[in-house]
This record gives structure tokens, sequence and C-alpha cells, in this order.
């Protein structure tokens, strides 16, 4: 075989296995998307129609005329997710910061902890979260459950963040002291514009992360009106008594979508920050 | 003897002062540093070390939801907890199964991962679209991911039921794979791989971006196949995207709980019954809430030990 | 750590004026919960003859909030009642304000535990009869008759109320009854030449015409199974399980709380083995899979709750041509015997003026208005209340007219505050000899090592 011959063959079995891993991916949401479209009786027959034989949005109109709870939910999770997302930006910059400017001895200790409470397994503190909460009149309100939230994304994002100000070198910051720039001035206005994508990325993720929350939603909410999105879905449409696999399914690209278009939208800084970081850290 | 002693003496001496003695500039740096890294340090103590703190305490107490509403302490009961947990078998089973699904997860995560990230850094056509499209299961919630996968698992009429009697000529005509304790495992399995393969491979390709092109190039003039080159080029020139990936997932998947607890609930008979569902079983199932905190205690030793030992693994690695 | 025995049968079954077998067991078990219920209802009127009784009747001229934990009140098919109610309630009682705590089925009782943990109880709850040890382990529930008006309780078919009894007090009132019925398709059994109206009475009879149903396929082609009986882990489940294993004449715990594993435990767990081995009994399901399955046709003969019929409703609305019930199987050296169910409400003790709202909103949930109309617009099911004895809707109720005894022919459940775990554990043994394929005795060993975990 030629070289040609090889490299040919080889680009086929790329492209094949490429888009084997593609069908993987891409075909359960495919699925969804048409089961959102059949009627309950249709989705329900066997074999499966790849398209639905009579389209019907009848589930998307039932979701948005009745289940208007669901948007609720959506609504909430958009105000717990942006919220946390904001102050764990703003305090992974500064502890960020802190930790990769300044060697002082107990960063050892502080960044020791940060790594453990990253792994720490939610279930184990929930009892005590709720305990605590409870004493400080912060349970089941946003503010408690925004709080939780932020401590359970801060490790992560103040590492995240740390190596980002890491790849900034350390002259230029001395240089604005020579200058006379004061410490935030120098922080603020020379330095984080330089980790702009490492922002957009820390935000972006805790979102995202925040968005999927479930275990905290779940404890630390019990009103219906305070509920956020995966906890409401579990709620609603995954108890004992309902079953409407259409209209979960509708629910499931409705709780896709506008997440998914931020994320689209923003892709550029956050694959960018997200690769930044891991890559340097 | 004695002289030598007092000499070293004077020099430990000589360098704590030193250490303490820092200018100026260094004390209000530190100053600074501590303003700036308090409220994280706070929220991070208060919401989530020292309930863990309390979590591990209540492990060896006779803690029960009882005792919560009435305000009453629990009461030290001689690891009764732990001892219960291993007598009756079921912690070592969950620790198995734990290790298992970690273990699968990780690994095929990063041989898939990798795979696709060769691929998309290769010179084929539509690797932007692809990169960008891919990423779409990742921001799905995981909440969600557990209902797509159910339903495409669906016993009675869900599509791999179908794909698995079509490929099979009709043999197998009732593949229910969360049904089956042997193969409930690889059903969530495959339900988190969906998930977090994306994150990997955007990751590993921006690894990959950054391998020399020069060093690639010298070692293709050198006649180097690209099994060769990979191992000796790329994979050290991305190893530390590699660790990180790796490590994440390690973690991520350790802690992964709504998965398991919406599509099986620890079933069946057992089989996909990991820590966290045992934790969470024991603690807000039973009620006793001392057992689920020595399950969450054992956990995260088993947790801190496996991701010690990759540390280290990974060190040696770094040093070779 | 409390005992204690519920027992339905005779009482149940008289004052309905249904006919019922009972068998010797549930007779002696009748005979000694008789004084206990005598004796709680005679102190809760002792008690409540003061300020407690006249506190519920009182108007409540100062505004007050109660909070009430209600799953169903956000499940489709049950939101639309309970809204309706809670909004007429609002009317009458503009001074009390009904604050709704809600979690998934699954997980409601840890939010109300939780929130109690946090010094913040309901007033109120709905839920599983199951859930009472529950409620009483973690001190939360109350004795219904610090908080309920007298007349309601003890308007309570009394061994209902003492379904709802630990050490003699009753901590819960239920709304409605059932036990674990058998639905048929009746349609399924005309196809399969069988006569629609005599459904098999035993597990062995049952076997007997299980091939001509299991034969079947549906129009579009699909498999019918012929019996469902729900394994996957639900305390529910469970609860399904242990009938099962009374139907056979079995036990799972005796009076005292021990495990207590006979012939007919063994016999039944056998039996799953065979429902499994055969391909009859759809695998590892959830009570509400085998719903499914029965509203499309699928599923011939399946075990539930009597309310289980909304779930098939919801799916296929005309479901009611072709669903029948039956009494129980009886199997082995049993008679049929099974488990009550009942939705049930808790009430928890917040001081007088929100018990008096508390009792309020129980009076009116378990007015006659509501409860028919609950019987006529969500589900059947078989009423509490003596004074409801005649309602026409339950009368002439054409789903429930085939397992009418069933209802009386029930055997008490122990109450171990771990009921729940317990009940997973039946599910693991019943997923064990099936989809697992374990041998029925080491199944039951292993069972047994589980179960004593959970029980101690």
């Amino acid at each position: 075989m030629g070289a040609k011959g090889k490299k040919k063959l080889i680009a086929a079995f790329q492209y094949a296995v490429l888009i084997l891993i593609l069908i993987f991916l891409m075909f359960p949401l495919y699925w969804v998307l048409m089961t959102s479209f059949k009627t309950n009786m249709e989705a329900y027959r066997f074999p499966p129609t790849m398209i639905p034989e009579a389209p019907t949005v009848h589930s998307y109109i039932s979701l948005f005329t009745e289940d208007n709870f669901f948007f609720i939910y959506y609504k909430n999770n958009f105000i717990v997710s942006g919220i946390t997302a904001a102050i764990t930006l703003v305090l992974a910059i500064m502890s960020g910061y802190a930790l990769s400017r300044f060697k002082i001895k107990w960063n050892k200790w502080i960044v020791a902890a940060f790594l453990s409470a990253q792994m720490f397994p939610i279930v184990s503190r929930m009892i005590s979260l709720y305990d605590l909460l409870g004493k400080i009149h912060l349970i089941n309100t946003r503010t408690g459950l925004i709080l939780a939230l932020t401590a359970a994304m801060l490790p992560f994002t103040i590492t995240l963040m740390a190596s980002f100000f890491d790849g900034i070198p350390k002259e230029l910051e001395e240089a604005a002291t020579v200058d006379g720039a004061g410490r935030f001035q120098t922080l603020f206005q020379i330095i984080m514009p330089l980790v702009k994508s490492g922002m957009v990325a820390v935000g972006i993720y805790a979102f995202l992360m925040t968005w999927d929350d479930y275990l905290h939603a779940v404890t630390l909410i019990q009103n219906d009106n305070l509920r956020t999105l995966s906890a409401g879905v579990a709620l609603r449409y995954l108890g004992e008594l309902s079953y409407d696999w259409s209209k979960v399914n509708t629910i499931s690209v409705v709780g896709i979508l506008p997440i998914m278009f931020l994320f689209f939208f923003f892709q550029k800084y956050m694959v960018k920050g997200l690769v930044a970081g891991a890559v340097k850290g | 003897m004695n002289k030598e002693k007092e000499l070293v003496q004077l020099m430990e001496k000589k360098a704590s002062i030193g250490r303490f003695h820092m200018t100026a500039r260094e004390r209000n740096d530190r100053v600074f540093a501590g303003a700036l890294l308090l409220p994280s340090v706070l929220i991070t103590v208060i919401f989530i070390l020292v309930p863990v703190v309390d979590s591990v305490i209540k492990s060896f107490l006779n803690y029960k939801v009882k005792n919560i509403i009435s305000g009453k302490p629990g009461e030290w009961n001689n690891f009764a907890n732990y001892i219960k947990l291993f007598q009756n078998g079921k912690l070592g089973m969950a620790i198995v199964h734990t290790l298992l699904f970690v273990a699968a997860v990780v690994i095929a995560q990063f041989l898939l991962g990798m795979a696709l990230a060769l691929i998309l850094n290769s010179d084929i056509r539509f690797t932007r679209f692809v990169r960008s499209i891919m990423m779409a299961p990742w921001v799905v919630p995981t909440i969600i991911s557990g209902l797509i996968w159910m339903w495409l698992y669906q016993p009675q009429y869900g599509l791999l039921k179908y794909l698995i009697g079509l490929v099979t000529g009709g043999k197998v005509s009732d593949f229910a794979i969360l049904n089956n304790p042997s193969t409930a495992m690889l059903g969530i399995t495959i339900a988190a791989l969906w998930k977090q393969i994306p994150l990997t491979t955007l990751l590993l390709v921006s690894g990959l971006t950054n391998v020399p092109g020069d060093l690639l190039e010298a070692a293709t003039i050198d006649g180097a196949g690209s099994v060769k080159k990979f191992l000796y080029i790329t994979v050290p020139s991305i190893m530390s995207v590699i660790k990180i990936t790796v490590s994440m997932s390690i973690i991520e998947n350790f802690k992964q709980f709504p998965l398991f607890w919406t599509m099986t609930g620890g079933g069946p008979d057992n089989a996909t019954t990991t820590l966290a569902i045992l934790s969470y079983r024991e603690a807000f199932v039973s009620n006793n809430l001392g057992s689920g905190a020595a399950v969450t205690t054992v956990w995260m030793l088993l947790m801190i030990v496996v991701v010690f030992v990759y540390n280290r693994v990974f060190k040696d690695v770094d040093m070779n | 750590m409390f005992m204690r025995k519920r027992t339905l049968a005779l009482a149940m079954a008289a004052v309905m004026g249904l006919t019922t077998a009972c068998s010797g067991g549930s007779q002696s078990a009748q005979t000694t919960a008789a004084p206990t219920a005598a004796e709680t209802t005679a102190k809760a009127a002792a008690e409540s003859k003061g300020e407690e009784s006249k506190a519920a009747e009182a108007e409540i001229t100062e505004p007050v909030t109660i909070k009430f934990a209600n799953y169903a009140l956000l499940e489709a098919g049950y939101d639309a009642y309970w809204n309706q109610l809670l909004d007429e309630f609002k009317k009458q009682n503009p001074n009390i304000t009904v604050e709704l705590v809600t979690a998934p089925y699954g997980e409601i009782v840890n939010t109300v535990v939780n929130m109690a943990g946090g010094g913040d109880m309901v007033d109120l709850m709905y839920g599983e009869l199951d859930w009472i040890p529950t409620m009483v382990e973690a001190g939360m529930a109350a004795p219904v008759g610090d908080v309920l008006s007298e007349e309601l309780v003890a308007d309570i078919y009394p061994n209902i109320l003492d379904a709802c009894k630990i050490d003699g007090e009753a901590y819960g009132v239920p709304m409605y009854v059932s036990p674990f019925l058998m639905y048929y398709n009746k349609d399924l059994f005309e196809k399969a030449g069988l006569d629609p109206n005599t459904p098999p009475t035993t597990y062995d009879e049952m076997l007997e015409i299980a091939p001509k149903l299991a034969a079947l396929t549906t129009d579009d082609g699909n498999k019918v199974y012929a019996f469902g009986l729900t394994t996957a882990s639900v305390p529910v489940s469970g609860a399904c399980l242990t009938s099962s294993i009374h139907n056979f004449g079995g036990t799972v715990l005796d009076a005292d709380g021990n495990l207590a594993i006979d012939q007919g435990f063994k016999d039944a767990v056998s039996m799953w083995k065979t429902l499994h081995d055969k391909g009859y009994n759809p695998e590892n399901s959830k009570l509400k899979d085998l719903r499914n399955l029965f509203a499309l046709g699928q599923l011939a003969m399946y075990y539930d709750q009597s309310w289980g019929f909304n779930g098939v409703k919801s799916i296929n609305p005309d479901a009611a041509d072709f669903i029948a019930s039956a009494a129980p199987l009886k199997g082995g050296n049993g008679n049929g015997e099974s488990v009550l169910q009942a939705g049930t409400l808790m009430v928890m003790n917040n001081g007088d003026a929100r018990k008096a709202a508390t009792a309020k909103l129980v009076d009116y949930i378990l007015s006659e208005e509501k409860i028919s109309q609950y019987f006529e617009t969500v589900t059947p099911a078989y009423p509490s209340r003596q004074s409801m004895e005649d309602l026409e809707v339950v009368k002439n109720s054409a789903i429930l007219a085939g397992a009418a005894g069933a209802v009386g022919n029930v055997k008490p459940v122990t109450f171990i505050p771990t009921l729940s775990d317990l009940n997973l554990e039946i599910c693991t043994l019943a997923q064990a000899v099936t989809v697992s394929g374990t041998d029925v005795d080491k199944a039951i060993v292993d069972f047994e090592t589980a179960a004593k975990g959970v029980i101690e």
C-alpha cells in the first residue's frame, strides 16, 4: 500500500471513530427532541418511531400553559446560579490573586483546606449545614442556598483563578508598584484585564455547576416558590404518581436550551479559560 | 560536643529571627493577602469544613433524627456504627462498587476523550464545528441526563432495547440494562461518560495544540512512527493537562450521587449501591445519621487515599 | 423502641358490610387489639373534654399560619384536587393561612425531618401509613387526640385507627384506605379465551392461566406480561411484597418486631422467582411502571393500591373500560390476607392556636363532601370514617366491586422505627431471587443478615 493509501485509510478510520463518538454524544439529544414532539401513546410504541409520525407540540403547549411552576423553578435557577456565579467570581479573583502572589506561610494550609474541601461529598455535610442555616435563619431562603453553593464552588474556582494569576509575570506588577500604583489599583487596573478569559471561565463554570445542583436545593429549600430546576423536575416529574414521558422529554429540552445558548455564546472564552487554567495549573 | 550544640542553637535562633523579621512591605503583603483570602476562607470553613468535621464526630455517636429535633446531643457508642457496617457487609460492597465505577468511568473517559482529541487535533475537516457542538452533553444538568438515559434504557419501549433486538436479530428481545444486576453499573457508567467525555476531550485537545510542532517534525524526520511519537513526545508534553483532567474526573465520579439516585436508587439487588447511595440511605432513609456519617467518613478517607496515591504515581511519572 | 400490632380485619369488614374470610391469626390479633382501641378512644375522649375539642370547634379569630407538608399537592393528577380544596378552605377560614411544604414523594419525610431539625416543624403531613413509625421515632408526630377533634377521631373505624397506633396511641388519621388488591385487564382475559368475570383466586389458578395471557401480544406487537408484582427498591414495593407474603399466610415480623421467617414467607419468595423465571413479571419495576404497562394493555394482572387506578387513568383515559379488581390471590396455606395502605394525615403539636387551625383543616379534608369528591374525581378507595359507610361513590364503584372483601382481609404489619429500610431489604431480596438469579434459600439467608442489621 502506498503512503497515500495508508493516509486515506487512517483518515477513514478517524472519521469512523469520530462519527461513532459523535453519535454517542449527540443522538440522545436528538432522541429527546423527537420524543418531546410525540404523543404519549406514540412515545410508548414499540418499535419506536425515529421521527414522530404525528408530530405534536401538545407537551410544549401544556408545559407553557399549565405547568407555570416550571418557569418559577427556571427563574429561581437563573437567580440562584447567577448570583452564586457573581459572588464566586469576585471571591475567586481575590483569593486566587492572594494565593498566587503572596507566598505567605499559611498558604500551604489554605490551599490544602481548599483542595480537601473540594473532595468532601455533599451528603456528609447536609445535616450539619441544615442545622447551621437553621440557626442563622437562612434555611428555606435563596440567600442560604446561594451561600452554600458558593462554598461548594469556591475551592475549584479559586485554584483555577490562581493558575491564571500565576501566568502573569510578576515584573508587571512590580513595575506598577514602582510607578506608585496602590494595591487595589494594581489588581483591578493592571492585572485583572489580563485574566479576562479566566474570569469568564470561572463565572460560566460556577453558573453551569450550580445550574446542575440537586442535593443542596432538595435539602435546603422546601418552599416550591424558591425551588430550582433539578429539584423541581425531580419533584414534579419523577414522582411516584406521575408518568408522562412526553412531558419529561419536553422539560429536558426546555431545561437544556438556555444553558446551551449561554454556553455556546460564551464558548470561546469558556474554552480558553478552562483550558488555560488547567494547562497552567 | 556542647559547643557544637550551642552553635546549632545559635544558628537556629538567628534563622528564626530572620524569619520573623520582615520588611514593612512584606508585612503589608500579609495583611493584604489575608484580607483578600478572608471571605473565601470563612465561607469554606463555615459551610464545608465545619459541617464535615461535625459529621466525622457524629460518626462515632448514636445520633438519630430524634436527636436533631429534640436537640439532644448524641452519645458515644464505641464504634458501633462502623462495626455494624462492616459486619453486615454493606460497606465492603459499597466500596467495591464505588471503586469499580470510578475506575471504569475514569479510564473509559480518558481513552475515548483522548481518541476524540487526537482526531480533532489532526487535519481532518469539520473539527471546528465538532469541537463546538460536542460540548452539548456537558451542559445538560445531571438530573436531566439521568432522565434522558432512563428514557433510552426504558425496559419496554426504550430505544436501546430496540437496537439490541435489531443487532442480535431478535435473539435478545428484552434487554433492560438497568434491571440486570450485572449490567446496571454499565448503564450508569455510560450515562456518566456521556456527560463527561466532552470536557475531557476539550481539555486534552487544547493540551495537544500546545505540543511543540517542531519536536514532532524532527521525530518524523528521524523516522519515528506515530505510536512512538505519541508516547514519547505528545504524552509527556501534555502530562500536566492529563494530570488535571484525570484528577478532576476521579473526584467528580467519586462524589457522584444524583445519577445513581435517579436512575437505580442503588438497585437492582444492591448492584449499584455506592458509598454515596449507602450514606444517603443510612442517613436519610433509615434516619440513622450517625451510621450515615460513618459511611461518609470512610468515603472521605478512601478518596483521600486514592487521590494521594494518584498524586504519588504521577509525581514519579513526572520525574521520569 | 416501640412495637405495636395493626389489626384491621374484622371490624372493618363488619362495619363496611363487606363479606370476608378471616384467618385465625388475624382473629387473635384482633382480640388483643380491641381493648387497646377502646382504651385509647376513652382516654382521648377524656383528655379532650375540655379545651381541646373546644379549640377545634371555636371560631379562629386571630390570624394563624399553619404548615402542611404534602407531596401529592404537586403531582399531576392530584394537584388540582388539593389546590381546589385549599382554596375553598381559605375562603371559609380567612384567618388561617396554610403554608405548603412540598418535596418529592421520596424526599418529603427527610424534608420535614430536616425542617424540624432546624426548629421549624410542620403542623400537618399527608403521606403513607408506613411513614408513621419514622415520624414518631423522630419525636415529631403527636397523638391525634392532642390535636384533632374528638368527634372526628371517634368516627374513624376503630381498627383503621388501630393501624395508626404505636403503643396504644394513634399518630395519624387515614383519609382513605385500600389493601393491596389485584387489578386485571378484562379485554386481555377475553382475548386469551378466559372469562373476564372470574379472575383467579389463588396463585396456582393464576399460574394456570398465565401462559395464555403471556402468549398474547398487543395490537402493535408488544409483549404482554401475565402478572405484575413490584420489586424495585422503593419502600412501597416492600409493603406490596409483604402483602404477597401475607397472601401465603407468611409473616415478616412477629408482634414484637423480630424477624419471623416462616414457610409462608419462603413460599412467597419462591413464587416471586417463578413469576420472574417464566417471564410473567416485568423485571425490577416500580408500581408506576406497572400502572403504565397496565394502562397500555401490556399487563394482564398486577397488585396495586386502589388509587393506583389514578396513575393508570392518567396514561390511558379509557382504562376504566377494561380495568377490574379482584381480591389478592391465596397462596400455599394462606388465605390471601393482604396489607392495608392508607393516605394518612399526621399531626404535630405547635401550640394551641396552630393545633386548632390544623384540626379545622383536617376536619375539612375528611368531610364527606371532600372525600366523596376525592373518590369521584381523583381515585377510588375506601373511606376511613364510619359515618361515610354508605358513600354512594364507593358502593357504585365498578372498579372496586371485584375486590370488595379484600379490605377486610388484611394482616397487621408490626411498626418498627426502621420499617422503610426493612421494606427496602425485602425489595433487595426480591431482586436477588429474580434479576440476580440467586437461589431462594441463600437469598433468604442474606436477607436475614441484612434485615437484622436494620431491625436491631
